[in-house]
């Protein structure tokens, strides 16, 4: 593993370019999963898969099925390899906020179902991880903020009591930046979690305890929240597959709203087939949030079935736009020729790509950074240390409110809430909040004008791979200007997929970048079937971090 | 129908600023008597724009949070900053643009609005830092202001 990436860029271009062969039918999905299930444990599968460097990523979830279908293995066994990884390597990642003391007793409970014959779940003996910003009735749920330390909701998201109906088993809560504001995960109010890739770097944030989590293996998939790229960066930093799904797709209910108008619960698997199956798990309309869709939800990992991979051109007359205004100033050199080069495996696979423009995508960052503070400090007035949260000691109720304020939360949240104070006092509605909002819908319709002559867009994920921790700490528009490449997709309420596409110089074993495509409204279906060719077809790049593989 | 209300708005935001100018002013005398190092002069390049700069302790106060003296200092350049870099939409022609609430959602998805009763009473109420049954306790209300 470590010889084979040990320059990956140079590997992968060469691969990429001089070695491009389309994969021999066993390659295909699901015949691949069927081969790797003659493996008698998935750490064994791990190791051929390091043998083989260049085999593309299989889904975990449907190799543990097939596992416990078979009676291969026992829910307990897997449930114990994943967790005997996660108790090694947790030390060092710091990607759980808490682990679950009942990994071992659903495991066993599933065994027995399984001993019974009965139906089971698409997602069980499946262990998920769970941003901490979202609602689990049986673990705390603090949303990484100090104010809400210790605290257990009295119900479940409906992501959540979706996922426990698929028969998943929930690993636990993952690190984030306090209330999903940061890029980092250093604006936890309890911990930094390290980039598995470099344990020097970030994992990117918000939801970089999800994405560290899945990239070294502690929890089969996770689930995210994306209020300006808090799925796709942290993916592109940890080298995960990330989909962020259109506003509306998944219920928030249950999630903590930061921005109710961008916020959307997003999940991470590693690979796209991994990430299908949770997203289907988890969407559909709710009674109990009125922005979510009645749209019925496509099957998206049964779309993979089909014979388009047994043809030499599998993507033949998609017509791919690339993003130009992501590849200019301000973006890593290295970041930009990684793109590239997908495009180029995209045009490899029968794709037309060519350079789209999208006028108002500079305009998109103060916009989306104005919409995101006013809506948070609105948002986040519920936490005044009466109802739930910690309360701060105070003589009368004003002091009890500023002071439980000043206790619970971190510098980055109270600044983001007086910027947004700031923003939407009386007569500044005009000249901050509706010109943002005026804005958001200049984006919308440039999305929507580039989408009619594409039928996907791509751009990076980032501007940059994974970068060290403390680097931008100190410098909120610096770390604001990270965010470029995504916030964008959040004001227009689209879906986009983001997938490890290759490597840059960095760390031990090279630093993953992410490629991020954009999509129409709810069509994930086609982003993820895409999105599956690609890293199906991808040669010479293996994503499993050095500190696992 | 926007581009009027922004017409109109101009001037009374104009004179909006006329008034916070001698509480801004106000507030930084303040700040020079309480801390130490406020004798640097403050940097308002916000100034090319109509809108007077952010005033950080006034606005933890309307935010309900207390700041320490060292907060107020630590934030307030990092907030200027951040609002100046705002105000670069003040220049983007954006007249004729109707602002969009969110993403479009097929609408209608509202619920009955008839009352349900909360399965899991016991665990929202033995969240209250303060419960005496069947109240939640809090300090005094009235105050001197």
């Amino acid at each position: 593993m470590i010889s084979a990436i040990q320059n990956p860029r140079i590997q992968f271009l060469f691969q990429c370019r001089h070695q491009f062969n389309f994969p021999p039918k066993s390659r295909h999905f699901h015949r691949s999963t069927i081969l790797l299930n003659s493996a008698s444990s998935s750490s064994q599968v791990l190791t051929e898969k390091t043998l083989t460097s260049t085999s593309p990523p299989t889904s975990e979830i449907l190799t543990i099925r097939k596992s416990l279908l078979s009676r291969e293995r026992k829910a307990v066994e897997i449930a114990e390899e994943y967790l005997n990884r996660l108790r090694l390597t947790e030390p060092t990642i710091k990607s759980f906020l808490h682990v679950s003391e009942n990994v071992m007793k659903e495991a066993e409970e599933l065994d027995l179902k399984i001993e019974r014959n009965e139906e089971l779940g698409v997602l069980a003996g499946v262990l998920i991880g769970v941003k901490d910003n979202i609602c689990t009735v049986d673990m705390p749920s603090t949303g990484g903020s100090r104010i809400l330390q210790g605290y257990r909701p009295a119900y479940d998201a409906t992501a959540v009591k979706k996922l426990k109906q698929s028969g998943a088993i929930l690993v636990g809560k993952t690190n984030m930046d306090e209330f999903g504001m940061g890029s980092t995960t250093e604006g936890s109010g309890f911990q930094v979690t390290a980039n598995p890739w470099d344990v020097s770097r970030v994992p990117g944030g918000s939801s970089g305890g999800s994405a560290a989590a899945v990239s070294a293996r502690q929890c089969v998939a996770a689930l995210g929240s994306d209020t300006g790229g808090s799925v796709r960066q942290p993916a592109s930093f940890c080298g995960v597959v990330g989909m962020k799904p259109t506003y509306g797709r998944v219920s928030r209910f249950g999630l903590m709203a930061y921005a109710s108008s961008l916020d959307v619960i997003g999940c991470f698997g590693s690979s796209v087939a991994d990430t299908a199956i949770l997203l289907e798990a988890i969407s559909g309309h709710d009674i109990f949030d009125a922005t979510s869709s009645k749209r019925e939800v496509p099957s998206f990992a049964s779309q993979f079935i089909s014979t388009e991979l047994l043809e030499s051109k599998p993507l033949k007359g998609l017509r791919v736009g690339i993003i130009g205004e992501t590849l200019g100033d301000g973006v890593n050199k290295p970041v930009v020729s990684t793109i590239k080069d997908a495009a180029l495996h995209l045009e490899e696979l029968g794709c037309t790509v060519s350079e789209v423009s999208l006028p108002s995508f500079s305009l998109g960052l103060p916009a989306y950074y104005i919409l995101a503070s006013s809506e948070s400090s609105s948002n986040l007035s519920r936490y005044d240390g009466v109802r739930y949260g910690n309360q701060a000691a105070a003589e009368e109720l004003n002091s009890l409110y500023s002071d439980s304020r000043c206790n619970g939360f971190g510098p980055e949240v109270k600044m983001r809430i007086l910027m947004g104070t700031y923003a939407l006092s009386a007569g500044y509605y005009d000249a901050y909040y509706k010109r943002a909002q005026q804005v958001r819908t200049l984006v919308q319709k440039s999305f929507k004008d580039a989408l009619r002559e594409n039928d996907i867009l791509i751009s990076p994920a980032a501007p940059s791979a994974a970068y060290k921790m403390g680097e931008k700490k100190n410098d909120p528009l610096a770390m604001y200007a990270g965010d470029i490449m995504t916030v964008n997709v959040n004001l227009a309420g689209l879906p986009a997929l983001v997938l490890p596409c290759g490597f840059v110089e960095g760390g031990p074993a090279g630093l993953p970048i992410g490629l991020q495509m954009i999509g129409g409204q709810f069509d994930e279906g086609k982003l993820l079937r895409v999105g599956h060719i690609f890293e199906q077809t991808l040669q010479g790049c293996r994503f499993i971090p050095p500190l696992v593989a | 129908m926007y581009a009027n209300a922004v017409i109109r708005c101009r001037p009374s935001l104009h004179h909006h600023y006329q008034q916070h100018k001698s509480l801004i002013w106000f507030s930084q005398q303040q700040q020079q008597l309480t801390s130490s190092n406020a004798n640097k002069p403050r940097n308002f390049s916000a100034q090319s724009s109509i809108l007077p700069p952010p005033d950080v302790s006034r606005l933890a106060q309307t935010a309900r949070i207390s700041l320490t003296p060292n907060e107020v200092e630590e934030f307030a350049p990092k907030i200027r900053q951040v609002i100046d870099w705002f105000g670069q939409l003040q220049a983007v022609d954006l007249q004729s643009i109707e602002p969009a609430l969110r993403a479009d959602t097929e609408g209608d998805n509202l619920r009955h609005d008839v009352p349900e009763t909360f399965g899991n009473r016991e665990a929202i109420l033995s969240a209250v830092p303060s419960y005496q049954e069947p109240y939640i306790k809090v300090p005094k209300i009235l105050n001197k202001e």
